[in-house]
C-alpha cells in the first residue's frame, strides 16, 4: 500500500539533483533500505546495488548500478542529507568506514588490534639496547678487575660465542658480584 | 700422508664486551695466552639515530662509542 506523500517529502523531493530522484524513483527508499542476500525476486525490486541471481534461469546478472555510479549516488546523497534512504552498498559510507577499521590504511599490521611485525633488528632492537645498557653499567668494574689482573695476564674467562644478544651468555664472562668477592678474597688472602 | 703442520700464528677474534657484536682480529702465537685490550667501541650512533625516529621510548638508549674492553673469543673444538 503506498504512503502518502507529504509536504516535506514533497519539498525534499523537489531539492533533490534529477540524479538521485531518478533513482529514487525506480527503487523507492522503503522497499530498498534494508541489507538483503541477493535477490532472488525476478521483478529485482530488492537492492539494486547488489548482484541478482534470476531463479528461473539460474544465471547471475550484475547490480543496476556499477560501483561506479553507485559511488557518485552516494555522495550525492550526503551532500543532500538523504543516506538513510539509500540501500547498503559497498560504497556506503559506513561499510567503507567499517572497512577501514577493519583493515587500517590497507598496510598490513595497522588495523584495529593489530601490529606491525617488523623487521627482525626493530623486533630484537629493545632487547639488545637493554643488554648492551647492562653491559655497559658494569664496564668500569670489568676494566679495574681486568688492571688489576695485570691487564688481562690474570684472565681466566673469556666469552664462548660471537657476543650476540639473546644467547644467554652475556653474564657468563663477569658479573660485577664476581668482582667484589674476587677484591674480597684478594683482601681475605693478604691478612 | 703427513698431517700438514700448524702454523706458529693464529688469527684470533677480539670480542667487545660492551655486547654490541663489534669485534676485531689480530694473530698470535699459537702458544701465547689469550690476547685482551682496551679498545674503542664506535656503535652506538647509527641505533641512536633509528631509535629516536622510530621509538617513543628513546631514554633507554645507550651509544658505547668509547673504550671498552675486549676479551679473544673462545676457539671451537674443531680448530
Amino acid at each position: 500500500m503506498a504512503v502518502p506523500a507529504t509536504t516535506s517529502h514533497i519539498l525534499l523531493a523537489q531539492s533533490l539533483p534529477p540524479r538521485l530522484l531518478h533513482f529514487f524513483t525506480r527503487f523507492p527508499p522503503t522497499t530498498t533500505n534494508q541489507t538483503t542476500p541477493p535477490p532472488t525476486d525476478p521483478s529485482r525490486k530488492t537492492n539494486p546495488f547488489t548482484p541478482f541471481l534470476n531463479p528461473r534461469t539460474q544465471r547471475w546478472h550484475g547490480p543496476h548500478y556499477s560501483l561506479r555510479r553507485q559511488a557518485d549516488l552516494f555522495k550525492l546523497a550526503q551532500e543532500h542529507g538523504v543516506l538513510p534512504l539509500m540501500p547498503m552498498s559497498a560504497k556506503h559510507p559506513e561499510e567503507k568506514l567499517r572497512k577501514r577499521v577493519e583493515h587500517g590504511l590497507r598496510v598490513k599490521g595497522t588495523g584495529e588490534g593489530q601490529r606491525v611485525k617488523g623487521k627482525l633488528w626493530e623486533r630484537t632492537l629493545g632487547t639488545r639496547l637493554e643488554v648492551r645498557r647492562k653491559a655497559m653499567e658494569r664496564m668500569p668494574d670489568m676494566i679495574d678487575l681486568w688492571k688489576e689482573r695485570g691487564h688481562g695476564m690474570g684472565w681466566k674467562k673469556f666469552p664462548k660465542g660471537k657476543g650476540k644478544v639473546g644467547t644467554g651468555r652475556e653474564n657468563e664472562v663477569f658479573k660485577t658480584e664476581n668482582r667484589a668477592m674476587w677484591v674480597y678474597e684478594r683482601a681475605g688472602s693478604s691478612l | 700422508m703427513a698431517k700438514k703442520a700448524k702454523s706458529r700464528t693464529i688469527a684470533v677474534r677480539l670480542i667487545s664486551m660492551a655486547m654490541t657484536g663489534y669485534y676485531k682480529t689480530f694473530s698470535r702465537p699459537r702458544t701465547h695466552r689469550p690476547l685482551s685490550m682496551l679498545k674503542y667501541d664506535p656503535v652506538g650512533k647509527r641505533e641512536y639515530q633509528i631509535a629516536v625516529y622510530n621509538w617513543a621510548n628513546a631514554e633507554m638508549l645507550d651509544t658505547v662509542k668509547r673504550q671498552v674492553l675486549f676479551l679473544e673469543q673462545k676457539r671451537g673444538g674443531g680448530k
